[in-house]
C-alpha cells in the first residue's frame, strides 16, 4: 500500500471513451507496464427514511463503496466525510436497516439509479500500479478515471512531484496539483480510506454532471 | 488470489446464524467450572483466555412502529484496536426437538470510529456495560463464562467506576454458522451434558424474561 492519486481523464470532442481508454492502455504498455488483472471500484448510495426519529431533520445519506484492491473490506462514507472501514458483513447490517418489516417502514432505502462504478484494466510498471477505469452510472458511460499508486511511499509530499510527472503524461494539466481530498493532509500517512474518498469525490462529480448528455462510448 | 473470488467467498456463505445454550453459575463455583472446561476444550495446556469488553447498545427508531432496531458496538478494553458492530436477533426457541436456541447474529469488525459513524446514521445510545470473563473453544463451539458490570459514569470503564450487576456468571455455549446447519445442535447438546451438574445449559425462553420485566 503506497500513495494513490485518482484523476479524471478528459474525453476530447470527436473521440469516444473507448478510443481514449485504448489510447491510454497503449501509452501505458509502451512504458513497459504489464497487465495484472482487472479492477473495480463501485459505490451504492442509501438515504434515510424521513420517518426516522433523529436529532436533526436533514436526510442522512450514506455511500457504500468497495475496492477490488481490498476485496474483504467495505467502506462506508457519510455526508460529513466520516468513513467506516469494515468487513463485508457490514452489508448484512445495512440490509437490516433497509429491510421493511410488517407494519414498519425501512430506516434506509437504496437510491435508485445512483449505482456508479469504475472498472478496467490494472497494470504494474516498476514501483507503480496504474489503473485505467471506465466510469458507468446506472450502466451509462460517464467518463474515465486514472488511478496511479506509488507503492514504496506513504507520504504524499515525498512523492508528489514524481507522481505528477507520470500523471500529467496521461491526464494533462488537471494533475497540476494534488487531488482536493489530499490537499489538506500532504504529510500524513496515506491510507486506503483516502483512495475511497478520492473515488467518491469523482463519483459525486459524475453524478452532478448527469444532466449533461454523456460523452459517446 | 483473484479479488472477485475473495469477495464471492465472503458473500457465498455468510456466518450469520448463532445456535446457543445458556446457563449460570455462582461465583463460588467458577473455579471448578473453569477447570472442567480447561480439561474438555482445546489448548488445555495453555492459560485460559480472558476478555474484558465494553459494549454500547444503540437504537434507531421510526415513527411508524415503536420497536427500535438495535445495533451493538463492542470493543476490547485489552486490545483497544479491536472494535466490532453487532446485531443480535430475537432468540427462537423453536420446537422441542431442536436442542438449542437460534438467533440471527452478525458480528462485523470495523474501524475505531464506529460509534460516531452510526451516530451520524441516526442511532442513539440506549445503555452500555462492561463484561469480563473467560472463553474456551472446542472445535467450532465457543464457551464463554462472563460477569456483567454496570457503569456508574457514562463512558468510564475503569474498575473504580463499575459495579457488578449480580454475583453470578453467565455461561454461554454457542456456534456461529450459516443458516440451516441444524446438526450442530446435537454436538452442542452432547457437550452440554458433560458440564452437568456443574452448570445446566438449556434453552431459556427470552420472551418469559422480557414479559417478567414489563
Amino acid at each position: 500500500m503506497g500513495v494513490v492519486c485518482v484523476f479524471a481523464c478528459p474525453v476530447p470532442e470527436g473521440k469516444s471513451g473507448q478510443q481514449v481508454v485504448d489510447g491510454l492502455q497503449k501509452q501505458v504498455e509502451m512504458m513497459g507496464a504489464t497487465k495484472s488483472g482487472n479492477f473495480l471500484v463501485d459505490c451504492e448510495t442509501y438515504q434515510s427514511n424521513p420517518q426516522n426519529v433523529t436529532q436533526t431533520p436533514q436526510q442522512c445519506v450514506v455511500n457504500i463503496l468497495h475496492n477490488s484492491e481490498h476485496p474483504a473490506s467495505c467502506f462506508s462514507v457519510t455526508e460529513s466525510g466520516q468513513i467506516l472501514v469494515s468487513d463485508l458483513l457490514f452489508e448484512d447490517l445495512m440490509s437490516k436497516l433497509t429491510m421493511a418489516k410488517a407494519g414498519r417502514e425501512s430506516f434506509y432505502s437504496q437510491r435508485k439509479g445512483f449505482k456508479i462504478e469504475s472498472r478496467g484494466q490494472r497494470y504494474e510498471v516498476g514501483d507503480f500500479i496504474i489503473k485505467i477505469g471506465s466510469v458507468s452510472l446506472a450502466s451509462n458511460f460517464r467518463g474515465i478515471l486514472i488511478e496511479v499508486e506509488y507503492c514504496p511511499c506513504v507520504i504524499l509530499n515525498e512523492c508528489w512531484n514524481m507522481m505528477k510527472e507520470l500523471l500529467q503524461s496521461m491526464v494533462g494539466n488537471s494533475a497540476e496539483t494534488p487531488p482536493p481530498v489530499l490537499k489538506h493532509k500532504p504529510d500524513t500517512v496515506y491510507t486506503p480510506s483516502d483512495t475511497i474518498l478520492q473515488y467518491l469525490d469523482h463519483f459525486n462529480n459524475f453524478r452532478k454532471a448527469v444532466s449533461a448528455p454523456p460523452p459517446s462510448r | 488470489m483473484d479479488p472477485s473470488i475473495v469477495q464471492q467467498t465472503f458473500k457465498a456463505a455468510p456466518l450469520t446464524t448463532e445456535f446457543f445454550l445458556q446457563g449460570s453459575v455462582m461465583e463460588n463455583s467458577l473455579e471448578t467450572l473453569v477447570n472442567r472446561l480447561k480439561g474438555l476444550c482445546d489448548n488445555a495446556d495453555y492459560q485460559q483466555e480472558s476478555f474484558q469488553d465494553h459494549e454500547m447498545v444503540f437504537h434507531i427508531k421510526n415513527t411508524s412502529v415503536p420497536t427500535p432496531l438495535v445495533f451493538r458496538v463492542r470493543h476490547s478494553l485489552v486490545q483497544t484496536e479491536c472494535w466490532s458492530l453487532r446485531y443480535l436477533g430475537h432468540a427462537e426457541v423453536g420446537d422441542k426437538n431442536r436442542p438449542t436456541l437460534v438467533r440471527s447474529y452478525i458480528d462485523c469488525p470495523t474501524s475505531e470510529n464506529v460509534a460516531q459513524f452510526i451516530g451520524e446514521l441516526g442511532f442513539r445510545m440506549d445503555h452500555e456495560f462492561v463484561v469480563k470473563g473467560f472463553y474456551f473453544h472446542k472445535g467450532r463451539m465457543k464457551i464463554t463464562v462472563s460477569k456483567f458490570y454496570k457503569m456508574n459514569q457514562p463512558g468510564n470503564t475503569t474498575n473504580d467506576t463499575i459495579e457488578t450487576v449480580c454475583p453470578s456468571y453467565l455461561v454461554e455455549l454457542s456456534v456461529v454458522t450459516s443458516s440451516g446447519q441444524e446438526a450442530v445442535g446435537d454436538d452442542m447438546k452432547n457437550f452440554a451434558e458433560q458440564l452437568k451438574p456443574l452448570v445446566t445449559l438449556e434453552k431459556t425462553d427470552h420472551r418469559k424474561i422480557q414479559l417478567a420485566q414489563t
